[in-house]
């Protein structure tokens, strides 16, 4: 069992003061205690960004990866030690830029594994470029005269990609994050989360207070996470934005579907002495 | 007289046909009937159609590649009589499906003996059209002879999970064709098999020989995307995996492959990928990644004739400058070229050991040529095989540990690794750079301290193990010393032979490492040969500077092949000869 001052790290995180990044980062704190795990059993991965540098400050083990590819490299980890508990973090341009093909082929899989995005609408550690999500329209520095590229909806895609749980967070609601993000981890299959992550520096008009008048909770409008096609329905609001579980379903994982590793992980096989006689008679 | 144990093979036909099956089969019955067999095929770049063919090479003594003409030459098409009978040796036989083929063979050989067989015929007669192919293959073993037993247990062998209906069809073909090539004959053929005892050998290529020994070492995971002539180590890795708790898992590209090895590395499997250029090319960041987070990967990169799609069923060692420097910045790797396939598979378990001995990754640099082509060799099983994972920490160890430091500053540059899940060793793999815990860090002195701790890694390789090798005459007597690395070696053993027949003393000094490079082995021959010659399937004698490059000694000539083609041992020999007329003048 763990306490979340015993998942803290002795340096400060490097994001900006008032950065939506802090909030998800307490809040996958808060939801490892919840959940009681051990930090040396947790993996946090992560790809590049200012959401890329989140494994430094948590006292699990990490792995960040280069741009994009933190789901690939977390598949690997996964598949090496399904008794890990791997979490994954990323941001927008990250999981849905450079990374979209990995996004939508993971998300099919239902690998027990935790996708966390931290989804600012904007390139932050790059100084303010037009990401996938940014609203069409929207005003970047590279995107002078507004953005012409209509935005991608992660839900709707994590949806449409066969994804077993869907659920959107605000970086702003520490509590109903946390409780996200452990019912997320607690989900056996893939988890995905998309978190609103305000931008302080490059979203000024994006900020907290937008997002706290726009969102709506999900559970309170009595909302059925098992209904798909309501699911779809609530995904493509925009009006309202609405945060909580959108959808989630119980199905076989993809780890169940692999015999030689129901005993113990690939990680703890002995590999001292494997015995090619069969093999080696195939070419006789 | 007829010639024992001796024979050169070609069957050709359009892709689809089976060209490939009946080569293989030929070559695993000679295989089997105790002879010394080398299999090659050349393929255009399509499913159906086009022209297909597979060479077969049989000898009493070890082969490594066709030398001459073809002694039998099976045409399933009129395009391989036309294309490929001039290719037929005195006396050669020309077996042809005489339902498809109407003529088209040299006017000016009345010396070729022209089996007219109609193989769909019989092959229909004995339960299908579909094994016209067998037919073809029983047809060519009657004439030299074979023992049909040994045919009959192949059919057995290969047909045994189609049920019996399928054997028993098959060996009714097979006979078809062995009765009626015998009966055609109006004299005795040139070439006779005779069956000769000893222990059992594999028949196995350059990627067979790569899965097995990968299976050996431990490889516990696999991610690859399909990329010609790389995909039957997927294939090969997929149908084993149940058998030895291997995940195998084809990934969306080659980007996701080798990240995916990367984490499945640093959770503490043994990890690999197979690929080409191309794929190669998408895997480039991966690799810096894995250089400086000091992850454990091989990669297996079988060259095909590039740039970009370029000849992509066709042979190439262009990419060897590409894998020395691909992704940014420095790091330390492993580049190993074998040279054929029992080499594939000592250096694929190398390869593995290795990565976790120097926490680096492993390139091992096959090419279409290695990959494709298969011969005979001793059961590997004898190989002495030793599994080290270097310092990798056990459990124990680290419920004692306090204070780990993951990337540790140690004299040889190595630092004790530890993986998730175990206590006391919590760190990140990191990316960026990095101070001893895995912290990020710029900081001048780290990053100083962390580049030269990497680059001092390389050094704890055994020395026996990057030295090149050598064969043909000693050092003392050589005329000249032919320099090659990775496939070549198989064609220049050949051409050793042809050039010992005409008089020439000739020595092979064959590069299997070309990082860490065995500069001082490789200089030392050079500085005491009389007359050097390198050889290599490029254009730009990529394999010449580096050897420039890390010893400072310049190979005037070279013997470059550049045209998708495997060298012949013949052209092999020719540039020897010419190049020693050359110092004589």
């Amino acid at each position: 069992m763990v306490t979340v001052s015993e998942l803290n790290v002795p340096h400060m995180p490097q994001w900006c003061p008032g950065c939506g990044d802090f909030g998800i980062l307490i809040s996958l704190k808060g939801a490892i205690a919840k959940l009681g795990l051990n930090p040396h059993e947790v993996v946090v991965v992560s790809g590049i960004g200012c959401s890329g540098k989140l494994p430094h400050y948590i006292k699990t083990y990490g792995y960040e990866g280069i741009h994009g590819r933190a789901l690939p490299a977390a598949t690997g980890i996964h598949l090496a030690n399904h008794k890990l508990t791997t979490i994954v973090v990323g941001g927008d341009g990250d999981g849905y830029g450079i990374g979209m093909g990995h996004f939508i082929h993971t998300m099919r899989r239902n690998f027990d594994m935790t996708y966390i995005v931290h989804d600012n609408e904007i390139y932050g550690l790059t100084t303010g470029q037009t990401s996938p999500t940014t609203k069409k329209g929207v005003k970047t520095k590279s995107t002078p005269f507004g953005s012409i590229d209509t935005e991608v909806n992660p839900p709707l895609l994590a949806l449409a990609a066969g994804a077993t749980f869907v659920a959107r967070g605000f970086s702003g609601d520490i509590p109903h994050l946390t409780e996200l993000i452990a019912k997320g981890i607690a989900h056996r299959g893939i988890a995905f989360i998309d978190v609103f992550q305000p931008c302080v520096t490059y979203r000024k008009d994006l900020p907290y207070e937008l997002y706290q008048k726009k969102i709506y909770k999900l559970e309170a409008e009595g909302h059925n996470p098992s209904d798909w096609e309501a699911a779809l329905k609530k995904a493509r609001e925009t009006d309202r934005w609405p945060i909580g579980v959108f959808y989630q379903e119980q199905k076989p994982i993809y780890t169940d579907e692999i015999p030689f590793i129901s005993e113990s992980p690939l990680a703890k096989h002995d590999i001292s002495k494997i015995d090619i006689s069969k093999f080696v008679e195939e070419f006789f | 007289m007829a010639v024992i144990n001796r024979v050169n093979f070609k069957i050709g036909g359009p892709a689809g046909s089976g060209v490939a099956t009946v080569g293989l089969l030929f070559a695993k019955c000679l295989q089997r009937a105790g002879l010394n067999v080398f299999g090659t095929n050349d393929y255009p770049s399509l499913i159906k159609g086009g022209h297909n063919t597979y060479m077969v090479a049989a000898s009493p003594e070890p082969v490594y590649s066709i030398v001459d003409g073809f002694d039998i030459l099976i045409a399933l098409d009129q395009l391989t009589a036309s294309l490929h009978s001039h290719e037929l040796t005195h006396k050669g036989a020309l077996i042809y499906d005489s339902d498809k083929v109407k003529g088209g063979w040299p006017t000016d050989r009345p010396d070729i003996m022209c089996i007219g067989a109609p193989l769909t015929q019989m092959a229909a007669q004995a339960g299908g059209e579909i094994m016209f192919n067998t037919v073809a293959l029983g047809a060519s073993m009657g004439i030299m002879q074979l023992d049909f037993q040994i045919l009959e247990g192949m059919m057995r062998k290969i047909w045994a999970r189609k049920g019996e209906a399928v054997v028993q069809a098959n060996i009714a073909a097979a006979k078809a064709g062995y009765d009626f090539s015998k009966e055609a004959l109006r004299e005795p053929f040139k070439v006779k098999i005779e069956f000769v005892k000893r222990e059992k050998t594999m028949f196995i290529n350059g990627n067979e020989a790569s899965v097995l020994g990968a299976v050996r070492a431990g490889c516990k995971f696999v991610a690859e995307y399909p990329m010609s002539p790389s995909s039957a180590i997927l294939h090969l890795m997929a149908g084993h995996e149940r058998e030895y708790g291997i995940i195998v898992k084809q990934t969306e590209d080659e980007i996701a492959a080798a990240n995916m090895i990367a984490g499945a590395a640093f959770a503490g499997v043994r990890a690999m990928t197979a690929t080409s250029g191309g794929g190669f090319s998408l895997m480039v960041e991966a690799l810096g990644n894995m250089g400086i987070a000091e992850i454990p990967c091989v990669i297996f990169e079988s060259q095909r004739a590039g740039p970009s799609t370029g000849l992509p069923t066709y042979t190439e060692q262009a990419d060897l400058q590409f894998v020395l420097h691909a992704s940014q910045g420095e790091f330390p790797r492993v580049v190993i070229a074998p040279g054929d396939p029992q080499e594939c598979y000592i250096e694929a378990i190398n390869a593995f050991n290795i990565a976790e001995l120097v926490q680096t990754p492993v390139i091992v640099l096959l090419d279409k040529f290695l990959s494709e082509s298969s011969m005979t060799i001793e059961d590997v099983r004898r190989i002495p095989v030793q599994i080290d994972r270097g310092k990798l920490l056990s459990d124990e160890q680290m419920a004692a540990a306090s204070g780990f430091k993951r990337y540790a500053i140690t004299e040889d540059g190595i630092s004790p690794r530890c993986l998730p899940g175990q206590r006391n060793g919590i760190h990140v793999c990191s990316s960026y750079e990095h101070d001893e815990t895995g912290f990020t860090s710029e900081a001048p002195d780290v990053r100083v301290a962390m580049i030269n701790k990497r680059a001092r890694k390389l050094a704890a390789i055994p020395q026996p193990i990057i030295a090149p090798s050598f064969a043909g005459a000693s050092e003392e007597e050589a005329q000249i010393l032919l320099v090659c690395w990775g496939s070549t070696k198989m064609p220049m053993l050949e051409a050793l032979k042809l050039l010992g027949r005409s008089g020439i003393k000739a020595r092979m000094m064959h590069i299997r490492y070309a990082s860490p490079f065995p500069a001082r082995a490789v200089l030392s021959a050079l500085m005491k040969a009389k007359n050097t010659l390198i050889f290599e399937g490029n254009s730009e004698a990529q394999m010449r500077s580096l050897i420039l490059q890390k010893t400072g000694y310049y190979i005037e000539k070279t013997c470059l092949r550049y045209d998708g083609r495997p060298f012949t041992p013949e052209e092999i020999c020719e540039a020897a000869k010419k190049a020693i007329e050359r110092k004589m003048i």
